[in-house]
């Protein structure tokens, strides 16, 4: 299975048929799926050029998420809605690019 | 326009309305890139819809970030190199009434905030406005059939309580108008635009909510149950196919009427 490592994540092709499924090690330990039934027919080096250029377009440098903010949930009723929470980010930007982007904040 | 081949987007796709529009046009043959904030939420609808036997991307950003919302876009052009529907389904709500008194005194005792209306604006208005204009700025350039959907909500017509998000929703409502007849002027014939104004659907956020709540709620409801987020979605799909739905919005309600059997 043909892997690489683009800021700080691990990239993983797996063969579908003629397609091809991305994973991905979240910094969390987890895994998920970043992409599936991507580029139909292409060999295993194009497709891992083109994952390489996918990952790098849709997790660049420098994007982390750290909400939502579940200690102050927004409260309808006895409803708590813990949603992203535009006026405290959810995410945090930085613009180096490094493969050792901070694991706390 | 038929929805096999075809490549959709979907933001707020992670959960709810637009997590069934991923799933249905993924079923129906879509290529579908899935946008959400909440990367757990995008992992397990990309999932399912592998699982299905689907094509799917699941994109983490903000939609109201101009520099989120060109990295989306310019990630399901590079994963499936076209663009063709556009659904805004990321939404939030922080309701409030605009004044409250203080009971004994009459007098303002809280006002709603300004954070949790520019909140609401920043994410049902200005989001929808940068995801349809860059998705409508790929589909010109590159010369696909296009399908351009807000999502509105049925609360357009003015909700107490929700001053913030029926103002972001009455414009989202406004925007197929407005788009189509520049459109038109500008001479951009390949893309359309259709608003969805659903009235109150089983998306966790309401399924979860105190029953006698939802229960005043559904005695004004025709069809006497919610709307599901699956009923949504095909009306989406319908509208792909319908090529003469255009510069309009759809309510989608299950029949809601206001207390005494008015139709809202
Ligand atoms: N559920 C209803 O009864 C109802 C009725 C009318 C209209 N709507 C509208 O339908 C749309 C979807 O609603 P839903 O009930 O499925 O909500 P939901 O809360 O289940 O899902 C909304 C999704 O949007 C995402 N999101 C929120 N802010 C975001 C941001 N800034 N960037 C990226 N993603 C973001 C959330 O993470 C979530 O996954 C909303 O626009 C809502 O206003 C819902």
């Amino acid at each position: 299975m043909p892997t690489f490592t683009y800021n700080d994540l691990q990239f993983s092709l797996e063969a579908r048929g003629d397609r091809w499924d991305l994973s991905c090690a979240r910094p969390d330990g987890s895994r998920g799926l970043a992409g599936a039934g991507l580029f139909p027919g292409l060999s295993e080096g194009d497709a891992l050029a083109r994952a390489n250029a996918l990952a790098r377009t849709i997790c660049p440098v420098g994007i982390r998420t750290v909400g939502p903010d579940v200690n102050h949930p927004n409260t309808i009723g006895d409803l708590k809605i813990v949603g992203p929470d535009v006026t405290h980010p959810n995410f945090i930007y930085w613009d180096k690019e490094s493969v050792s982007c901070p694991r706390e904040l | 326009m038929e929805i096999k081949g075809s490549v959709a987007l979907v933001t707020g796709g992670g959960n709810g309305i637009g997590e069934a529009v991923a799933k249905h046009l993924a079923k129906q043959g879509a290529r579908v890139a899935v946008v959400d904030m909440a990367q757990k939420n995008i992992d397990r609808v990309v999932k399912d819809i592998q699982e299905a036997g689907g094509e799917a991307i699941g994109i983490q950003a903000n939609v109201t970030s101009e520099a989120d919302t060109a990295r989306f876009i310019k990630g399901t052009l590079e994963a499936f190199g076209q663009l063709n529907i556009a659904v805004s389904c990321a939404g939030i709500i922080r309701d409030g009434t605009m004044l409250s008194l203080d009971k004994e005194t009459g007098k303002v005792s809280k006002k709603l905030g300004y954070d949790k209306w520019q909140a609401v604006i920043d994410t049902n208005l200005s989001g929808t406005f940068l995801t349809l204009r860059d998705a409508a700025e790929a589909m010109v350039n590159g010369g696909w059939q296009g399908l351009l959907v807000p999502i509105s909500s049925v609360n357009k017509a003015g909700q107490v309580g929700q001053i913030n998000y029926s103002s972001a929703k009455v414009a989202d409502a406004l925007m197929p108008k407005i788009i189509i007849g520049e459109f038109l002027m500008r001479g951009i014939r390949n893309i359309r635009c259709v608003a969805i104004a659903p009235g109150y659907t089983a998306t966790p956020m309401l399924t979860g909510m105190n029953q006698d709540a939802l229960k005043a709620i559904l005695a004004d409801v025709h069809l006497g149950r919610l709307v599901a987020p699956e009923e949504i979605a095909s009306m989406i799909g319908y509208c792909v196919e319908n090529e003469a739905l255009n510069a309009t919005t759809i309510e989608i309600t299950g029949g809601l009427c206001y207390p005494k059997g008015i139709a809202k």
